[in-house]
Parts: structure tokens; C-alpha cells; sequence
């Protein structure tokens, strides 16, 4: 965990990193890529590109889970890092160096004035220049505010017990603006300063050379050449504060690890919540009567014809001229002279007692013998009679059929 | 001037093209609608009047092998008013096997059955709608062995259907729009009543408003698709958007056009409208429009019984999915389709001024030191004094 305090290596190279900060660094790139591509993605969830990176990552889901991975993994990163601090700080007694300073802000103007052409020199710089500094401190800021808007829109449940349900967009809106912050620091100021201006590789390989050492923290080299910095404690003394470091440190990170599981794994329901239920019915409710035209008209019935021809029979018998109205508008149009389907004519009491090609219709005073009533009771018959209609022609007929 | 007999001469075939080919152009536009490509009836078949002499009479029916009876009898008014009957369809166009009286031998098991061998007539004037159709969930259901699924004739009563696009331009008519809602209550009664009691079907069977949706729109015409996908689901916010974002509509009513984008901008719909391009078919458990607000049963927001304006009513839709939320707070974590302002949303308001302020003052700062340090370095380079 402990750095190798900077001494003197050999030839002309200077140990600057040792390799848990490299180890953290190196974590960390790949967590803070992977956050800032799935968490852009869902920021512009729409534009083509989002939709075709979502549909690489296997849908927006999968996506999330990237995005939820990784940032677990960045808060590991920061208990790790504390406790490496904390490490530095007690056991080490190392000087906290990357803590920022008025010396910082002058170093700032320095440069400024000196790239402006208003200064005659630049900045010395001691282990941490005003620059390295001011990335860390935003990482410290950009990392707090991503962990809290991040917690709440995680957590929504436990955030609105204590907070106004309105911080949950808010802390949307905060979360992606702080992530295109994040990301244009890291190609702008970042990138400038360790890949562009020179490509500085000591964050991989943990050295810089004598050289490089002289150009960017000329003040740390003096301190190691004068032998004032990376004094290392008695290894008695360090004994004796890991005793008490180490126990306190553990329950810390115990602490911040249940932490970490409660952010993750508290509020399963916000993110894994039930299907909606979709308000199901039953479907298919025909309306009754079923409006669908033409209704269906009830078949004569032999009980209802049989009443009918009883009472028609008990009163005066049916003459020809009741049942030929009859015959002229229910059947005329296909029995009728002109047509004569089936060889039938009904127009007169002549052609109506010949019949048709197949005999005679009309039995005399046999109405349920006789092929017309036959037919016609069936139903089906085009140009059906209506039960009215048919008993009094089986009145007619059982009657005798009679002319007049 | 002289040319001027020439060019009128050479004129004159053109024009007659241009005319012919216009005359085209209005025959094929019209034979895009429903209107059947219209022929002569063919001498040999029996006119209307022939069909209709018999079959205008009361009470003609058939006996069926069920025991029911199938009724024969045509409203002949009704016919001629019809949309076949002003195009002067033959009955033997869709009656075939048809061709004079006495009639073939007939039999049918039932009245469905005899519709269900009967409708298959409409595709030979109507293929687009009748391959449609084949594409629906009523023929799936068909397919699937219910008899009861609708076929054409339980939509259209081919002898009494009256016309229900204009001739020309294909669009539905007025009158025929405000039948809809009828028409599919045949089969889909309780649908029906639930649609009634809602906003837009009070609206429309209520008022007569020809604005709001009525069952085609959501669920198309011919090709009714099941609405009870996830790709349906997914689509939901995009269906309700084509009219909900329709500014000219929506202004009438005083209604935001903004729902669909704030829908979209908030996690809810960003993972919808995801699944909606991505996976159509994977179903999301995250809401659409009708989670919230029903789907036939949509009420005015406002409506202090239902309406999700109210937060406790929005709170009871938000606990369908999150079973573990009491507090009415929670309703404002959705920002109900507002747009942050100083007075709706103060705070997202504000931390969206903030960083619109602090990323370019941040990021600008950054620039300052970093091209002035470019520029001092290329200076030096260029003097040769090495730093």
C-alpha cells in the first residue's frame, strides 16, 4: 500500500508513482470510460449513435448495468484510496502535498501571466503543480457529486423520505451536466497536459528521469537532492502506528463497504419494479340482440299454422279471391305467366289447380298433402309466405279449394 | 406569327396526350379506394330487380342444419342506398354460384358458417383490405379455430353498407367516423362502454367531436394488430404522440404539445423509446402513456376522482409498479411532462442555469491556460530558446 518514498534511483531516474496510485489510476480510467460512454449514451439516449451503441451493448438494460458495475467498481476505487491516504498520512507521515495552497493560486497566475507574455518566468513546481492539483480536487468534486445524484436517482425511495421528490430530476439534470464536465476536463485539460504537451508515461512506468524531474517539479528535486523530502519513519515507529492504523482502518472500510452495498443493493424495487398490469377484460361482449341485419323471422310453426287453420276453418270456408292476392304478391314475380318458373303459374284458379311440370300443387281438402303447403312449410322457399298467409291457404285448400 | 399555326398543330397531340393521361391519373386515383373496379353487368346474369322481386319479401328463409334458420330477405331501400347498390354491384358478383331461380342445391350447418363461406367474395373488389385483414388478429383469432372473430360482413353488411370514404380522395367521412365506435361495440361491448365513459369517447359519442381518437386510430382498420404486445406497448407513446404533439389539434383544447419529448427526456421514456428502436419486441417494465392514464378508460387529468393531476391519484398509478412508496413526494421525482421553469420544478430549473453557467466558465478557464501554453511554447520553439 505504502509508496516508496522518492529517494534518489539510480542513474537519473526518480521514482514518482508508486504502484497502488497506478493501480488506482488505471482502474479507475477504465471504470470513468465506461461510465462516461454508457452514462452519455443514456444523456442522448436518441441521437443515432446512442441507439446503435445500446443496441451493441444489448439493449438499454444491459447498458444500465454496465453503468451501475462501474461506478461500483469507482467507489471501491475511493475506499481503496482513502485507506492508502490514510496509510500515507498516519503511518508514513508522508507531507499531504496534494493539498491545495495560496502558493497554488500565485503559481496559477505565474503561468497565466508568463503564456501571456506578461511574466518573465515560469512556475517552479514542487511534487504537485497547480495543474495536477486542480485536476485531482475536480476528480474529488466530480466524483462527490456523481456518488450523491447518483445515490438519489438510484435510491428514489429512501431519497424522498428525507428529501423533496423533486431531487430526483434535479439530480438527473445535475448528474449529466457534471458528466460532460467531467468528460470535456478530461479531454481538455487532461489530455493537454499529459499527452499532448509532453506525453508523460510515470503514471504506467512510476519514474520520471532527471530531466523531466528538473522541468516539472524542480522544487521536489531540490528537496531530495537537499535530502528534506521522503524521510522515512523508524521501522519501529511504523510498527507501532500500523497497530493502531490497521484495526481502525478495517472498520472503516467495513463501514464504507456496507455502504457501498446498501447504495447498490438497498432499493431493488426502484430499479426491478412488478410488470405494469395491463386492465384486463373480457373481450369479446357481444352486444345482445345481435344488431347484425337481417334478423332472423320465425318459421311458420305446425301448432301455430294448425290454430290458425282451425279458427279459419270454423268461420266461413276461403274462396279463391282471399287466396289470390295472396299468390299474386308473394309469388307472382317467378309464378307468374311470364316466368312460370318451374312450369307453375299461380296467376289464375285454372293454372293454379293444373300445377306445375311435377304435377299438380294443390291437393283438394288435403292442405298437408298438397306439394305448395309441403314447400312452403319447410321454409327456404324464395318468396316465402308468412304463417298468416299460409294458414288461410291451407284453409283454402282443406276447404276444398274452391273456385268461388 | 407565322409559326403559330405549327406550334398549335404540334401542340394539339400533346394537349390530347396530357389530357389522356390525366384522365388516368383520375381513373387510378379512384381505383386506390375501396371502390371496386366497376364493369358492366354482363348480359347473361340476372339483374338486381330479378334478385331482389323474391328477395324483398318479408319472412324468406332457410332452414340450417342447427336447427336455426337463415333469413334470405333484403332490405331493398336499403341495398339501393348502399354503397353497392349506387355502384350497381350485381348480387351474383358475391353470390357466383348463383345464376338464376331455381337456385343450386344449399345447405349450411349454421349461420356463421354460411357467413364464414360467404365473405371470402369480398376480396375480389376489395384485395387490399381483405389481405389486410388477413394480417389481423381477428383472423388470427380466426385461424386459431374461433368462429366468432370478425370477418368483413360483421363490419360492413355488404347489403346495407353505406359509403363511408369519399369517393375521390379516400377520406373517411364524418358520419361514418362517429359509427365506428358502434360498429366494434357488436363484439366489444364492455370495451365499448368503458370508451364511452373516457374523455375522448364522451367526446365522440357525447359531442360529435370528430378530433379525438375513436377505435381505428389506435388500433388501425383492417390489419388490427394485438394490442396486447410489447411491440404495442413499446409503440403506445409514438401512437399517442401523433395527435398529442399535433400543435393545430391540441390547441383547441388548450393542450400541451409537450408530452412526447418530456416523456422521452425522463427515465421512463428513454428506456421505452430505447426499447421502442432497439428491441420492439422486449417487453419493458418501465410505463407508457397508458400505464398512467388508462387505455380506454383515459380521463381528464383534472378530474378529481381519476384524473392524475390530483397527486394522490398519480400516487396509486406510481405504486403499481413501486409497491413500496407512501409518500405523495415521491409523484414529483416524475416531473408530470413539465418543462423545469423558475415556478414548475425551481430546483432542476436552477441546477440546469447553474451548470449552464459553470461547465463553460470550467471548461473555458481550462482552454485559457491551455492555448496560451501552446501559443508560449510554439513562440519559444519558433526563437529556438529551449526551455
Amino acid at each position: 500500500m505504502a509508496t516508496k518514498p522518492p529517494a534518489p534511483a539510480r542513474g537519473e531516474r526518480y521514482a514518482r508513482f508508486g504502484l497502488s496510485p497506478r493501480l488506482q489510476h488505471a482502474v479507475m480510467l477504465v471504470s470513468f470510460t465506461i461510465l462516461g460512454l454508457t452514462g452519455l449514451v443514456q444523456k442522448y439516449a436518441l441521437s443515432a449513435v446512442s441507439v446503435f451503441i445500446v443496441r451493441v451493448w444489448g439493449g438499454v438494460e444491459n447498458l444500465r448495468t454496465t453503468h451501475h458495475v462501474a461506478a461500483t467498481v469507482l467507489m471501491l476505487v475511493v475506499i481503496f484510496h482513502l485507506a492508502d491516504i490514510g496509510y500515507k498520512a498516519f503511518v508514513l507521515r508522508t507531507r499531504l502535498s496534494m493539498l491545495p495552497g495560496f502558493q497554488d493560486v500565485k503559481d496559477a497566475w505565474t503561468a497565466l501571466s508568463y503564456n501571456l507574455g506578461l511574466g518573465r518566468t515560469r512556475p517552479q513546481m514542487g511534487r504537485y503543480s497547480f495543474e495536477e492539483k486542480a485536476e485531482y480536487w475536480a476528480l474529488i468534486w466530480g466524483i462527490f457529486i456523481m456518488g450523491l445524484t447518483g445515490f438519489m436517482m438510484w435510491n428514489p425511495l429512501s431519497t424522498v423520505n428525507v428529501l423533496p421528490g423533486e431531487f430526483i430530476p434535479a439530480a438527473k439534470a445535475a448528474h449529466g451536466a457534471e458528466a460532460i464536465l467531467a468528460v470535456l476536463a478530461i479531454i481538455v485539460w487532461h489530455m493537454y497536459a499529459v499527452h499532448l504537451k509532453r506525453f508523460n508515461r510515470s503514471m504506467w512506468t512510476g519514474q520520471l528521469t532527471e530531466q523531466e524531474m528538473l522541468h516539472e517539479h524542480p522544487l521536489e528535486l531540490a528537496d531530495i537532492k537537499a535530502g528534506v523530502a521522503g524521510e522515512v519513519p523508524a521501522p519501529a515507529a511504523i510498527r507501532t502506528r500500523r497497530m493502531v492504523y490497521y484495526p481502525l482502518a478495517g472498520v472503516a472500510a467495513i463501514v464504507l463497504l456496507f455502504a457501498v452495498y446498501g447504495f447498490v443493493r438497498g432499493e431493488e424495487s426502484a430499479i426491478t419494479t412488478v410488470p405494469p398490469q395491463l386492465a384486463t377484460g373480457p373481450v369479446y361482449v357481444p352486444q345482445t340482440p345481435t344488431p347484425v341485419p337481417p334478423t332472423p323471422t320465425p318459421l311458420p310453426s305446425p301448432t301455430a299454422a294448425a290454430t290458425s287453420q282451425a279458427t279459419a276453418a270454423a268461420a266461413a270456408p276461403v274462396k279463391w279471391a282471399e287466396v289470390a292476392p295472396i299468390f299474386a304478391g308473394r309469388c307472382g314475380m317467378c309464378h307468374g305467366a311470364a316466368l312460370a318458373s318451374s312450369g307453375l303459374v299461380l296467376d289464375t284458379f285454372e293454372a293454379a289447380m293444373r300445377g306445375g311440370q311435377d304435377g299438380p300443387v294443390i291437393v283438394e281438402g288435403d292442405a298437408s298433402g298438397s306439394p305448395l303447403i309441403m314447400i312452403q312449410s319447410t321454409g327456404g322457399h324464395p318468396g316465402q309466405l308468412s304463417a298468416d298467409e299460409l294458414a288461410i291457404i291451407s284453409a283454402w285448400i282443406e276447404a276444398g279449394a274452391l273456385e268461388r | 406569327m407565322t409559326v403559330r399555326p405549327t406550334t398549335r398543330f404540334r401542340l394539339a397531340p400533346i394537349l390530347v396526350g396530357l389530357g389522356g393521361l390525366m384522365l388516368v391519373g383520375i381513373a387510378l386515383a379512384s381505383s386506390v379506394q375501396a371502390a371496386p373496379a366497376l364493369r358492366p353487368p354482363a348480359q347473361d346474369q340476372p339483374s338486381n330487380d330479378y334478385c331482389l322481386g323474391c328477395h324483398t319479401q318479408q319472412g324468406m328463409s332457410r332452414p340450417l342444419d342447427d336447427g336455426s334458420v337463415l333469413p334470405l330477405t333484403i332490405n331493398g331501400e336499403g341495398f339501393r342506398r348502399s354503397v353497392h347498390g349506387e355502384e350497381d354491384i350485381a348480387c351474383v358478383d358475391c353470390h357466383a354460384d348463383i345464376e338464376a331461380f331455381p337456385h343450386p342445391e344449399f345447405s349450411g350447418e349454421s349461420r356463421r358458417a354460411v357467413t364464414l363461406d360467404l365473405y371470402a367474395a369480398c376480396e375480389k373488389c376489395h384485395a387490399e383490405q381483405y389481405n389486410n385483414v388477413l394480417d389481423s388478429v381477428h383472423q388470427a383469432a380466426l385461424a386459431g379455430g374461433n368462429a366468432n372473430a370478425a370477418v368483413c360482413t360483421d363490419c360492413h353488411n355488404p347489403h346495407e353498407q353505406r359509403r363511408l370514404t369519399e369517393r375521390q380522395s379516400g377520406a373517411l367521412l364524418p358520419e361514418a367516423r362517429l359509427a365506428i365506435p358502434q360498429t366494434c361495440a357488436r363484439c366489444h361491448s364492455s370495451i365499448y362502454q368503458t370508451y364511452k365513459g373516457s374523455v375522448h369517447g364522451a367526446a365522440l359519442t357525447g359531442d360529435g367531436n370528430l378530433d379525438v381518437p375513436t377505435c381505428i386510430d389506435c388500433h388501425g382498420v383492417h390489419n388490427i394488430q394485438k394490442p396486447t404486445t410489447a411491440r404495442f406497448r413499446n409503440e403506445t407513446p409514438q401512437l399517442c404522440a401523433k395527435c398529442h404533439t399535433d400543435a393545430s389539434r391540441m390547441s383547441k383544447y388548450g393542450i400541451t404539445t409537450q408530452v412526447l419529448n418530456t416523456y422521452v427526456a425522463d427515465f421512463h421514456g428513454t428506456t421505452v423509446t430505447l426499447f421502442e428502436q432497439v428491441s420492439p419486441d422486449t417487453p419493458t417494465n418501465k410505463p407508457v402513456c397508458t400505464d398512467c392514464h388508462g387505455v380506454h378508460d383515459i380521463s381528464l387529468v383534472e378530474n378529481p376522482a381519476t384524473g392524475i393531476a390530483i397527486k394522490h391519484n398519480l400516487l396509486l398509478r406510481c405504486q403499481r409498479c413501486h409497491p413500496g412508496v407512501t409518500s405523495e413526494s415521491f409523484t414529483e421525482a416524475w416531473m408530470s411532462h413539465y418543462v423545469a421553469s423558475p415556478t414548475r420544478f425551481p430546483l432542476v430549473y436552477y441546477v440546469n442555469l447553474f451548470y449552464k453557467i459553470f461547465i463553460p466558465a470550467v471548461i473555458g478557464g481550462m482552454l485559457v491556460f491551455v492555448v496560451s501554453d501552446i501559443v508560449r511554447r510554439r513562440l519559444e520553439a519558433r526563437k529556438g530558446r529551449a526551455h
